[in-house]
């Protein structure tokens, strides 16, 4: 009992801190990193404490952890994606040393 | 005298990586074994997504997994390393190394979690976009491996190259160290290219 | 078969917390400087939703939402594909 509950708060709260993170940083790179480390984590903690806490059939947990594989598997993924079709498009990355530009002219 | 013998050990690195490509391209999987290994996890999935047990469910479920395997059996499983028999490789896969990546991954995740709340809090960044090498060369190896890059903490994946049979990586680190290829490439892949080696090429 | 009540469970008590975070993210939508902003935001209220429906369906002990959620997840990976296509060939617009 105290283990899913703690799962629970810890996720949300990585949630909140994903949020901010989003609206603090300054550059689009920066908040892909909020965005995807912190939904991946928050989303991940909070379906394992689901999954634990309910009383349902067994294929129901096996389906909620499923989402979750699902969530693992998918976001940096998509972040990979954002990231590179902004730097193809021309944003600037606010940085030191940017390689990807020097070698992709 | 010594620029010869520098330029000599420079073509015998050379001849032993395409060596390396040559042994992976004539040591793949069987298509048998491709096509049961694909179709053991189109069935798992299918089982779990539908939920239920009767037996009409179950052969329906056999015999579209088979339909699809047989045809897409090249995406799945096509970089995997050729090393014992069949059941061997799926008992090791599924007992071994996959509960391997996930305690590995576990500890990463949490870290960069906490990371990043640190970061949004007092703002203390001072990101730069790298480069690293690997030594995986195959499609599936490279994939996983910049996904459990992203979620490692404090980088993110942003290309993937490959010039003269080499991977490179472009990363997007959040506070850089150095900027030597080596010492990122140590301080970033960590443990986990050491467990994919063994399984992708 | 609704109970009187599911906000007190704690679980509503996720939800709403998750309802909370994705509103304000709302802020990052509309005023992204550029068009890859506003994906990264709709993109965190999409996982975000998607773990709602989650919860949502094991509250509502309605537990066809599940695959519903697994399908908006897809739907979301798809989208994020083909805007960064997008933008990749058009520029930021």
């Amino acid at each position: 009992m105290i283990i899913e509950y703690t799962l629970l708060a810890i996720g949300l709260s990585i949630m909140i801190f994903g949020m901010l993170g989003v609206l603090r940083f300054p550059d689009v790179f920066s908040r892909l990193h909020a965005s995807t480390k912190c939904d991946t984590g928050g989303a991940m903690s909070i379906l394992i404490a689901t999954a634990l806490l309910i009383d349902t059939p067994f294929m129901i947990k096996v389906k909620i952890l499923i989402l979750t594989f699902f969530i693992v598997m998918l976001n940096p993924m998509i972040s990979h994606a954002i990231a590179r079709g902004a730097h193809k498009a021309g944003v600037k990355p606010e940085v030191e040393v940017d390689m990807y530009a020097r070698d992709n002219p | 005298m010594s620029r010869v013998t520098f330029y000599l050990r420079e073509r015998i690195e050379e001849i032993k990586s395409r060596y390396e490509l040559e042994r992976q391209e004539s040591k793949k999987l069987p298509k048998e074994e491709k096509m049961i290994l694909t179709w053991i996890i189109i069935l798992i999935f299918w089982f779990i997504v539908s939920g239920e047990f009767y037996w009409q469910n179950m052969l329906v479920g056999g015999i579209v997994a088979l339909i699809i395997s047989s045809f897409m059996y090249e995406n799945l499983t096509d970089d995997l390393r050729c090393r014992g028999s069949l059941v061997r490789k799926i008992l090791f896969l599924s007992f071994i190394q996959i509960p391997q990546y996930i305690f590995i991954m576990i500890f990463q995740v949490v870290e960069s979690n906490f990371r990043v709340a640190k970061h949004a809090i007092f703002l203390d960044i001072d990101p730069g976009i790298i480069r690293i090498e690997t030594d995986l060369r195959s499609e599936t190896g490279t994939t996983l491996l910049s996904n459990s890059i992203t979620l490692t903490p404090g980088t993110l994946t942003i290309d993937v190259s490959k010039k003269l049979d080499k991977t490179y990586l472009y990363v997007h680190w959040i506070d850089v160290k150095t900027l030597n290829m080596k010492k990122a490439g140590d301080e970033i892949k960590g443990d986990v290219e050491r467990w994919l080696k063994k399984i992708f090429w | 078969m609704v109970e009187e009540n599911i906000l007190v469970d704690p679980l509503g008590l996720a939800i709403i917390v998750l309802l909370l975070t994705s509103f304000i993210l709302i802020y990052r939508v509309i005023a992204g400087p550029t068009l890859p902003d506003r994906i990264v935001g709709l993109n965190t209220i999409t996982t975000k939703i998607v773990v709602v429906i989650a919860l949502l369906s094991v509250l509502l002990k309605e537990y066809y939402l599940i695959d519903l959620a697994i399908v908006l997840l897809l739907v979301n990976a798809v989208g994020g594909l083909i805007f960064s296509k997008h933008f990749e060939k058009e520029g930021e617009r």
